[in-house]
């Protein structure tokens, strides 16, 4: 039993709400930060695909393989988000 | 659990508010992690005012308490730093209170917050299921056993396992220089709270102490690296199943459909078996068949997962 039915009272209800508002205010800026972040990550993003084929990827703990030229992959022309 | 992808949030940034909520005591406050819009679930940073006192109570859903710095007193006995608590919904924890004041994180898993004074149980609760232990005393770290695992110097202590969803809450730490580099997803959703350290991701930056992520699944996340290293505490709603790859561009439908065609090659006739028409709701033996209570996603051969079941006629 993780949960046992009853009525939610009107003051959970309002506060609910209000969580929700400040929710959807916090998701916002997120989404924010994230864009202006954009020039550092695809700084770190071709540093990773750098590395992998010289030093490698983990695969499975300490197992690694280098990765192939022809392998990396290519940056798609659509929107490119981190947050969802 | 319909929760947005809230992640970097770091807590330090927002302060404390009072808890106001009904049942609850005066002298408790918190932090919003995240929250379920639909059912209230909430992940609070959560602080009790020294003097804090709560009488014996219940709460209508399962919550999880861990205490970061300071004490709580359960009972006769005293919790200190790295104390976890797990509260099935319904039983009576006894009188708790914080004569100096602590800090922890807690966490209402299927409703939002509440708390109704009793010294018994209500009758619907699974006292069985109550669990309480000092992580930081009394686990050991290990390393992660999920295969294929994280990079050596990532281990964790498992608080709590959840044996039908494979849901399970554990401390995680990265030691210094830890780094792993390729990207993950997961077919869970996955929770966590940076008690101590920054780690970096490679899509978010630096998640440095008070930082916290509710993540949903399919979604990006990695490369890896810790400098100082971290101490964490993580949560899955499943089974936490690492999809590596090194593709920085993939999105949730794309990783999604990589999930389903591994399953295809991993589990293949579990696979064929799901795609066949007729019945196709997988049966536990060891819990309700589930119809009655809607509680697994099924369809009858036409695909349509949301459906509702007309109640049976009893034979006389």
């Amino acid at each position: 039993m993780k949960f046992i039915e009853n009525k939610r009272s009107r003051e959970a209800e309002a506060w609910l709400k209000k969580e929700i508002v400040e929710q959807k205010r916090r998701y916002r800026k997120i989404v924010a930060e994230q864009e202006a972040l954009t020039p550092k990550r695809d700084k770190w993003i071709a540093e990773f695909l750098q590395r992998i084929q010289t030093r490698g990827v983990h695969t499975h703990y300490d197992q690694m393989r280098k990765v192939r030229p022809e392998e990396i992959p290519v940056k798609p022309k659509r929107k490119f988000k981190v947050v969802f | 659990m319909a929760r947005p992808h809230i992640e970097p949030f770091v807590d330090r940034d927002v302060p404390f508010k009072k808890m106001t909520l009904p049942g609850f005591p005066k002298g408790m406050q918190y932090k919003m992690l995240s929250l379920d819009t639909d059912n209230g679930a909430s992940s609070m940073t959560v602080l009790f005012e020294p003097g804090y006192k709560q009488p014996p109570g219940m709460s209508y859903t399962e919550y999880e308490l861990f205490i970061m710095s300071g004490s709580i007193t359960i009972g006769e006995k005293v919790w200190g730093p790295g104390s976890y608590v797990f509260v099935p919904a319904g039983v009576a924890l006894e009188a708790l209170s914080s004569p100096r004041g602590a800090t922890g994180l807690i966490f209402y898993n299927y409703g939002e917050p509440s708390f109704v004074e009793s010294d018994s149980d209500h009758p619907q609760a699974e006292r069985d299921r109550y669990a309480a232990v000092n992580a930081y005393d009394n686990l050991h770290w290990t390393s992660t056993n999920f295969f294929p695992a994280t990079a050596p110097g990532c281990m964790v202590k498992i608080l709590r396992f959840d044996p039908r969803t494979h849901g399970f809450t554990f401390m995680y730490c990265m030691t210094p220089n830890f780094w792993q580099d390729n990207i993950s997803y997961h077919d869970c959703s996955e929770e966590a709270y940076h008690i101590w350290g920054t780690s970096w991701m490679m899509q978010f930056g630096d998640l440095p102490t008070g930082g916290y992520f509710w993540r949903p699944p399919y979604i990006n996340h990695g490369a890896f690296a810790s400098k100082l290293g971290i101490l964490a505490i993580g949560r899955t709603d499943t089974l936490l199943y690492n999809h590596f790859h090194f593709n920085p561009w993939t999105n949730i439908e794309e990783n999604q459909e990589r999930a389903a065609s591994r399953i295809l090659h991993r589990n293949p006739e579990m696979y064929k078996w799901i795609n066949t028409h007729g019945h196709n709701h997988p049966i536990d033996f060891e819990f309700d068949h589930g119809h009655a209570h809607g509680d697994r996603a099924h369809h009858h051969g036409d695909g349509m997962v949301e459906h509702k079941h007309k109640k049976k006629r009893r034979r006389r």
